[in-house]
């Protein structure tokens, strides 16, 4: 028989496939640079009235739950910065795809789906984190008076634990989006998902503000991995063991995650029907 | 047929799905919410099929007949609920990524490039998913590219193209890797006859010279005549005709028609005509104008001689056309849901 009837050879190498596909949705955000713009320029509205707000906090205080009026300058703005990773397009692309049925094309293809939205994600946050981080810095430095680090070791635990939260990020992104498997409408679920992690995972404020049992709630969902475990290593509010305690917390949320996703990933698929005949 | 191994292999396979029955209606909705109502549904019902490599199958059916559940589940996107599917000794359920390699797909509805990059990008992001060598796949692609008259698309964003350009695009990235079997879901769907002639054209060349194994779904008479000798049709889940596209008339031929010319008008010929056939089973008659009466019936329990020494007595006739049916006709009657799959009495049909 001719070449065509040839099998290809077997997964030399599985990544190369993932990269292509980071690649790709890094061009792609590039494309969409005005959304992203945007988006990104919308954040930092947010950021300018919370700061007024805690300007008239602070007005005569020097500590709020532990956190001097530096420190909460820093938090805002790093906080922003990282929820500003795995962006609404990202929710937006993975409901979309399930609830069009244009899923059968990623599906159809040698490709894990799961490994298949990380790329995508990672492509995207390339660029999400150049726009959001550079700003925050900037900002930081020439007008906001940030704090540095707590220590060099506290600033590359704080890089881990960053990209730890982004996973942890795409994995709940993921598992949200495949409700729409069976809700076949995911506008609702993306808007609720945005405002709920925005609380839980401490962007709004930090979670030793939050009243009584949401802080209880928040301490030990995942979603506290995202933001506020990462910038609590930064400022040093979380040291010696309580950071080692928070760091384990992530790992183990990214594990049942990655878990639970693989788990609703099979039963999604065989469930549930392909929309679009 | 080829005597090699199956290349597609399913016995008893079947689908079912479970659907939500709301009832219409703001109260439906909530109704719905309190007591979710479902029903089974089985879109693909115990189906036996055998495909050799280098086959072309045509399959057809009416909308909702099973024709895309079957490709889903050959390809791997749907997990069957009962029965045997394998498609080069693999279950593609099982090992989806697996099987992905060994097929490409063009589904005529979506487009698998990426939206808002060049096409050109598009394809080699799929050669790098495929796993494709550079050397390997600078050759299929200048190939593709050469067949299809691709060159002038390949720095157009995907959303730019018409949607004949487009569908070269994605015939070209179905079979960047190669595969050895093509799948086509309804792939002329909205293109014009000189974009479907080429479409046409490039497929059978594919099959010919390289030994493409095709499966082909379409209400296109012109792709199935053009592109398949081999007909498989499905309704409502199960597969009523697997063979011969020229053998068809044989199977389901039998419905034929006699179209009368009588020499005065005669308003009531079809009362005259239906007295005088009166006691044949299966016989129907129609009178489309004062002048014609035309009768359908069973070819296997009467002849149109008989028929006619019936009529010819009490109608005044100048002209008799026997009609036999053609393989369009047939198609067309199982497309508008008219098709009888019955046997007749003794008939070994």
């Amino acid at each position: 028989m001719s070449e065509l009837a040839i099998a290809p050879p077997k997964h030399p190498s599985a990544l190369k496939r993932y990269v292509s596909i980071a690649r790709m949705a890094l061009q792609q955000t590039l494309a969409y640079r005005g959304t992203t713009l945007a988006t990104v320029l919308i954040l930092f509205l947010w950021i300018a009235i919370l700061f007024s707000f805690w300007n008239s906090a602070y007005a005569g205080r020097e500590e709020i739950a532990g956190y001097t009026h530096r420190d909460m300058r820093t938090y805002i703005l790093l906080a922003y910065a990282i929820n500003a990773l795995v962006g609404w397009r990202v929710a937006r692309g993975m409901m979309g795809r399930i609830r069009t049925g244009e899923i059968v094309i990623d599906m159809v293809r040698p490709l894990n789906y799961r490994t298949t939205q990380l790329a995508i994600a990672a492509g995207g946050g390339v660029i999400e984190g150049c726009i959001s981080f550079g700003i925050a810095i900037g900002l930081g430095l020439l007008f906001f008076d940030i704090r540095p680090p707590d220590s060099p070791l506290a600033a590359g635990l704080f890089i881990f634990s960053v990209l730890l939260g982004f996973v942890t990020k795409v994995l709940v992104v993921f598992l949200i989006s495949l409700l729409t498997f069976w809700t076949l409408q995911g506008v609702g679920i993306m808007w609720a998902q945005g405002s709920v992690i925005a609380i839980l995972s401490g962007t709004l404020v930090p979670l030793a503000l939050l009243p009584g049992w949401i802080r209880v709630v928040a301490e030990v969902l995942p979603l506290r991995g995202i933001v506020a475990t990462p910038v609590s290593i930064y400022i040093g509010t979380a040291d010696g063991l309580a950071l080692a305690g928070l760091l384990a917390l992530q790992l183990a949320w990214l594990a049942a995650l990655w878990w639970v996703t693989d788990r609703a990933w099979l039963r999604a698929f065989r469930a549930v029907e392909i929309q679009g005949g | 047929m080829p005597d090699s191994e199956p290349i597609i292999r399913a016995s008893g396979l079947t689908k079912r799905f479970r659907r939500a029955v709301r009832p219409p209606g703001l109260r439906g909705a909530l109704k719905h919410l309190v007591r979710p109502r479902y029903e089974t549904l089985t879109a693909v019902d115990a189906i036996d099929l055998t495909i050799h490599p280098g086959e072309s199958v045509a399959y057809v059916g009416p909308n909702g007949a099973g024709k895309s559940t079957t490709i889903k589940l050959l390809t791997g996107i749907l997990v069957p609920s009962e029965g045997e599917v394998s498609v080069r000794g693999i279950a593609p359920w099982q090992h989806r990524i697996d099987n992905a390699f060994n097929m490409g797909v063009v589904f005529g509805q979506r487009t698998q490039l990426w939206w808002d990059i060049p096409v050109v990008e598009s394809f080699r992001l799929l050669g790098d998913i495929y796993q494709l060598d550079a050397a390997t796949y600078i050759r299929t692609f200048d190939d593709l590219v050469e067949v299809l008259d691709l060159q002038p698309l390949l720095a157009v964003p995907a959303r730019q193209l018409s949607l004949g350009q487009r569908m070269r695009c994605d015939l070209a990235a179905s079979l960047i890797h190669s595969p050895p079997i093509l799948y086509l879901d309804e792939p002329s769907i909205g293109l014009d006859v000189s974009v479907k002639a080429r479409f046409r054209e490039f497929i059978r060349a594919m099959h010919r010279e390289r030994g493409l194994t095709v499966m082909l779904t379409s209400h296109d008479l012109g792709d199935i005549e053009e592109l398949c000798e081999r007909m498989v049709m499905i309704d409502k889940g199960h597969i009523v005709y697997d063979g011969a596209l020229t053998e068809i008339t044989n199977r389901f031929g039998w419905e034929r028609t006699l179209a009368l010319t009588l020499s005065d008008p005669t308003p009531d010929a079809d009362t005259i005509a239906t007295g005088a056939l009166d006691g044949r089973s299966g016989v129907r008659v129609t009178q489309p104008t004062d002048t014609t009466l035309t009768i359908t019936y069973d070819g296997r329990i009467v002849t149109s001689g008989e028929l006619i020494r019936d009529l010819a007595i009490s109608v005044p006739m100048t002209d008799v056309d026997i009609q036999e049916p053609s393989a369009e006709s047939i198609i067309r009657h199982l497309y508008e849901g008219t098709l009888r799959f019955d046997d007749a009495p003794g008939s070994d049909a």
